[in-house]
């Protein structure tokens, strides 16, 4: 296991170098250079660039001068900001990013292992439809609308009630945590539901559950030990992923409801071209999203005795 | 059986009739299927028609086809045109307008009106109204103007005039300030301010000197009309060239069955471009990409040993990248010159970031069939590779690459909205579904059409595509037609 | 078993009587099984056989409350275990019969397991569920369960998993699990199917060594004559829902009163190297049971059928001590009927006989 989990880790950070050396060639890709061709740049700023990413050197030593930076755990310095560095900017507005995508995914997984569950115990019953007509919803709708209609709605229901129920946009308290996780979560949620529905499904009609009837096992414990035990794995093996989508989604949810995160910190960087705030946001999602792959991958392996043994 | 043991000599049997033990013909025995052998594409279009939602789905992405393609011949309004005189205006917004002539200042405002208000001063207290009296129109209310007048209260020493769009219900409710009068003398007030058709609440509230509001309110409902002058009708070709109209006679804007945008854009027109932009991004990006896909899985497949290895390493890094924070760098990197629509660079960066799942996909797909018994007994019976490749291989991963793409396409229409609407999609003019929701959502709360169709366009087709995906799905698991 | 040999007042350990079980499907509703009645007696073991989709699964399933309904239906019949009513319930007297009273072993050992449970907490669960022991004494009971099934350092394997077990050790660790509350029957459904034939005379024979130990009564499900040959006391063919044809083991391998029975016969395998013959399958396929024949079943497959057997649906004509069959051919108008019958298969008494010979356990209860 601990084998397992030390060769996982070195896989991550092959990808990691991967995702830094595509960001590099990506961004000197960019027609005329940006990082040399220096447009909306004070010389102040300009000087610090040329430092510290060797604008002046040719560009394999540029890419060593980077991949050095990066092992320092360095990501870089603003390109329109003076004396403002990637650290700094991701050290700020990360953890807003982070309590809401955790909150998201706690409840996307929450909800979807519960809904999911019931739809497939209520099979074909009106829980299941109404349930399967919100996850179709879920699926088809974009983010930005739900974003857009929870605020819209919760204008009206704050303006009908006459004080306000939760925060329309902001962050800062807990209350503004709900309504923007529970926007960022949904169609993850409906995703979950959905698998989980049909990994209930299987599962329920599988052997071993017929095994533990013949047994003559109470229906809840069947239900707690065999059958969701078991229908909860897929579930768990899609969380990487499902991590990945929060975090992207959180760029559209975060600009919408005015929270300072990160994304909506990259989504003002990449309007301004801020290049190197680009790059370093970049590397650092990705690094933190295969991080999120691996630990996803350990804990599957901790659930499911088949990966753990072996 | 068991309970009623039958004995061979006590058998009474009505059934029993002369010759029952005679031997039977033997044709009467052979019992026949009846079940038609069907190929597998006509095994799965049958299963598919059993599916309602997915032949729903179905009839409406071909709708949505139809609408992308032919709408723009029958709905001849150039999306790029702006109609100025409909500006954001909802769907069934009243259309009729009064011509009026062109804007003149009104007199009235600047005619003496000391007399009058010295008659008020100078009459006897009981005779004083305690209220604002009369307030009413000057004349008919139209989109021009707006033009107020009342008749002065005791102790009043200004007027403030509100306007709202909901009847207010008492003081802090009059809605959006408007102006004062400045004077106790002056008691009419002309509103000039974005005036729009429809019902509005006007209130005139008494102040005293020293600018506090008093209690003393007077509200007025005014129906507004659309107005429009004779001359700019003539321009906008509402009424016919040469044709004369009356003052005060009706006449009709364009019909815009979806309202306009903020911008005064035709929403249907913009939708249809709209629907071509998403479509094509959504069609021909998944296209590619499964194209791709399909070639490398495939190399992969059959060459196998080190360099399926190696190739399959390097799809595993791929799909390691973030795949919109790379989507948004490619879009950066490829660049959107001036009068570029963007379009291109977004189909290229989805192609390069998403075709490493159907190659996947594809490469297990043709290890797995390789290696399947009937490709073996094949083989065995001299099949060449041609043959297997047509006859085995291509019909066991149709199937499943059919559906990789149709669920690929909602994902890319997905994507495409999802980048247009932080900005990072298509470039303006040029409008796509997402960056169509991208405007609306500014004017969200006091025009929601603006974000209510164009969002309404992508959850449908994204949700047809969905459903059918899982009706292919379902029709072409081979597996599943031994269940049932 | 038939009221023949119910010289006692005591009923029967096990007694089904007319059960019919349907199923709805968007083509109709199917009949899977149309009228079985059995009885089973403590200690011995019935073998029902027949070949695939002939109902016998659906029948112990039915009765185990196994069968999910909808889509499936108890359209009549009754079952009592001990006199008591065990149909459309799982409870007796407020207890799950189910583990407790009567164990059940299945086809496909490596699917009948949960996959992320060990095997000694999957043993141990009708204890604690059925006599409220603890986890630990459950468990460490488990590992004497497990030893008894012959599997070797059962401390060890009973805190592995069903991927690290073998098929055979996990058929045995399943009679384990089965029998952990020591029932008064055991119903293995098709138990050695997907086993090697090696493994399957094992399974086997601790089948049979607990039968004696603790004087379990077997249901056992098979297609499989040689299994049934080893291990039977008394045996029903079932046919399309319907058992054809009932009697002792002797009497369905000696005395067959169906010619489906004879068929059966004809189409296994004999081991014994003498009687070399070539294997006569059964032409055509088992009748739609959407729409049964309003006669007898077997008709379109019978080499001697007759106008009536396509008409009526031949009553169990009662041919010997608890023997019947049901067959037209045993009526007193057809002359020579059961010759015609047993004439099909004519060297198959000696496979018989070889496959019983070589089963000591046989020849114990004979």
């Amino acid at each position: 296991m601990l084998l397992y989990a030390l060769k996982r880790l070195i896989q991550g950070l092959i990808t990691v170098w991967f995702i830094a050396t595509a960001t590099f060639l990506a961004m000197h890709a960019v027609p005329g250079d940006p990082l040399s061709g220096a447009k909306a740049m004070t010389p102040e700023i300009r000087k610090n660039l040329e430092a510290k990413y060797g604008l002046d050197k040719p560009v394999s030593q540029q890419y060593l001068i980077y991949m050095g930076n990066l092992a320092h755990g360095d990501l870089g310095i603003s390109f329109t900001q003076k004396n403002r560095e990637v650290n700094d900017i991701i050290r700020e507005h990360f953890p807003v990013s982070a309590t809401l995508g955790i909150m998201a995914v706690v409840f996307a997984g929450l909800g979807g292992t519960l809904f999911g569950a019931l739809t497939a115990l209520y099979r074909n019953k009106w829980p299941d439809t109404v349930i399967m007509i919100a996850v179709i919803l879920g699926i088809s709708v974009p983010s930005f609308v739900f974003a857009a209609f929870a605020q819209l709605a919760m204008v009206k229901i704050n303006g009908a009630i006459g004080f306000s129920l939760l925060p329309v946009a902001g962050w800062g308290s807990v209350s503004h945590i709900i309504m923007p996780s529970l926007v960022l979560g949904l169609g993850t949620m409906a995703y979950l539901t959905r698998l989980m529905r049909s990994s209930m499904l299987e599962i329920i009609s599988s052997d071993y559950i017929r095994t533990a009837n013949a047994k003559g096992l109470p229906p809840t414990r069947i239900f707690m030990k065999h059958e969701m035990r078991n229908a909860v794995m897929p579930v768990v093996t899609v969380l990487g992923p499902a991590i990945a989508a929060i975090t992207t989604g959180s760029f559209v949810v975060e600009l919408v409801f005015a929270i300072p995160g990160l994304g909506r910190y990259f989504v003002q960087a990449v309007q301004q071209l801020d290049y190197t705030v680009i790059m370093g946001t970049t590397v650092f999602f990705g690094a933190f999203l295969v991080l999120m792959v691996i630990l996803v991958d350990l804990l599957y392996g901790f659930i499911d005795p088949r990966v753990r043994v072996s | 059986m068991a309970d009623q043991p039958a004995s061979v000599s006590s058998l009474p049997d009505p059934a029993l009739q002369m010759g029952a033990f005679e031997s039977m013909q033997s044709e009467l025995r052979v019992q026949t299927l009846t079940r038609p052998s069907l190929s597998y594409w006509q095994d799965a279009w049958q299963r598919l028609k059993a599916n309602k939602r997915a032949i729903l789905s179905l009839y409406i992405i071909i709708a949505m086809l139809l609408f992308t393609v032919f709408g723009p011949l029958v709905w001849r309004v150039d999306p790029a045109e702006q109609d100025l005189l409909q500006v954001s205006s909802a769907p069934g917004a009243e259309r009729s307008a009064i011509i009026v002539a062109p804007y003149s200042a009104w007199d009235a405002l600047e005619a003496p009106q000391i007399a009058d208000a010295q008659d008020a001063d100078a009459a006897a207290p009981a005779s004083v109204p305690v209220n604002i009296t009369d307030l009413q129109l000057a004349e008919t209310a139209t989109t021009q103007q707006v033009r107020l007048e009342w008749q002065p209260m005791a102790g009043a020493a200004d007027y403030a005039v509100y306007r709202n769009l909901v009847e207010p219900t008492g003081p802090g409710t009059f809605g959006l300030p408007l102006g004062t009068t400045g004077s106790k003398e002056t008691r009419r007030y002309e509103d000039l301010l974005d005036l729009r058709p429809g019902p509005l609440y006007y209130s005139v509230v008494a102040m005293d000197a020293l600018g506090h509001e008093l209690p003393q309110s007077k509200t007025l409902r005014v129906n507004v009309a659309n107005a429009i002058t004779l001359d700019e009708a003539a321009d906008r070709q509402l009424i016919k060239p040469g044709e004369t109209r009356e003052l005060g006679s009706q006449v009709n804007f364009a019909l815009h069955p979806m309202g306009t945008d903020y911008l005064g854009r035709d929403m249907l027109a913009l939708l249809m471009q709209g629907a071509r932009v998403s479509l094509f991004i959504g069609i021909a990006a998944p296209m590619l990409f499964v194209l791709f896909g399909i070639v490398y899985g495939s190399m992969a497949g059959f060459i196998g040993g080190r360099t399926d290895q190696l190739m399959m390493r390097f799809a595993d890094f791929v799909v390691a990248l973030p795949f919109l924070l790379f989507m948004i760098l490619f879009k950066i990197a490829f660049g959107i010159g001036p009068g570029e629509s963007g379009i291109i660079p977004l189909i290229v960066a989805m192609v390069v970031l998403l075709w490493p799942a159907t190659a996947r996909l594809v490469r297990g797909q043709i290890l797995q069939v390789r290696e399947e018994a009937y490709v073996n007994a094949a083989r065995l019976l001299g099949a060449k590779t041609g043959y297997l490749v047509l006859r085995h291989m291509i019909p066991n991963t149709m199937g499943v690459i059919l559906v990789t793409l149709t669920f690929a396409i909602p994902s890319a229409i997905f994507t495409e909205a999802f980048l247009s609407f932080i900005g990072m999609g298509v470039a303006a003019p040029t409008a796509s579904w997402g960056s169509m929701s991208n405007d609306g959502i500014k004017s969200m709360v006091t025009h929601p059409h603006e974000l209510f169709f164009p969002a309404l366009m992508i959850s449908i087709t994204v949700l047809a595509f969905n459903l059918l995906g899982d009706g292919l799905r379902d029709a072409l698991d081979a597996k599943m037609r031994s269940r049932e | 078993m038939t009221q023949n040999t119910s010289v006692t007042d005591e009923p029967p350990l096990l007694e089904v009587k007319d059960l019919k079980v349907e199923f709805d499907t968007y083509g109709g509703s199917v009949q899977a099984v149309r009228g079985v009645s059995f009885s089973v007696e403590e200690g011995k073991t019935l073998a029902i056989v027949g070949e695939s989709g002939c109902g016998k699964s659906v029948t112990v399933q039915t009765l185990m409350g196994l069968v999910p309904m909808p889509p499936g239906r108890l359209k009549s019949g009754t079952a009592t275990l001990r006199g008591r009513n065990i149909l459309g319930t799982s409870q007796i007297d407020g207890q799950d019969f189910r583990g407790s009273e009567i164990g059940m072993i299945f086809q496909d050992p490596m699917t009948s397991l949960n996959p992320t449970m060990t095997i000694g907490r999957q043993i141990a669960e009708p204890l604690e569920v059925h006599r409220g022991w603890s986890h630990k004494k459950a468990f460490s009971r488990a590992i004497e369960l497990l030893e008894m099934a012959r599997i070797p350092e059962a401390e060890q394997r009973a805190k592995q998993y069903p991927f690290e077990f073998s098929g055979g050790m996990l058929q045995r660790a399943m009679i384990a699990m089965a029998i952990a509350c020591e029932p008064a029957i055991l119903i293995a459904d098709e138990p050695t199917t997907a086993l090697d034939v090696t493994i399957q005379a094992q399974v086997l024979d601790l089948m049979g060594d607990l039968q004696q130990d603790h004087g379990t009564a077997i249901i056992l499900i098979t297609h499989d004559l040689g299994v049934v040959a080893r291990m039977a006391d008394e045996v029903a063919v079932m046919y399309a829902g319907q058992i054809v044809e009932r009697g002792s083991v002797d009497d369905i391998f000696y005395r067959s009163a169906h010619p489906y029975t004879v068929g059966l016969r004809a189409a296994m395998p004999s081991n014994d190297p003498s009687a070399r013959r070539s294997l006569i399958p059964i032409e055509g396929s088992p009748p739609d049971l959407f729409s049964p024949p309003t006669g007898c079943a077997y008709a379109a497959r019978c080499p001697y059928a007759m106008k009536i057997c396509s008409t009526s649906e031949p009553p169990p004509f009662v041919v010997g001590q608890d023997h019947f069959g049901k067959c037209w051919l045993h009526h007193e108008e057809v002359a020579g009927g059961w010759e015609k019958i047993l004439s099909g298969a004519p060297t198959l008494l000696t496979g018989a006989k070889m496959a019983r010979a070589s089963s000591p356990l046989a020849e114990n209860k004979s």
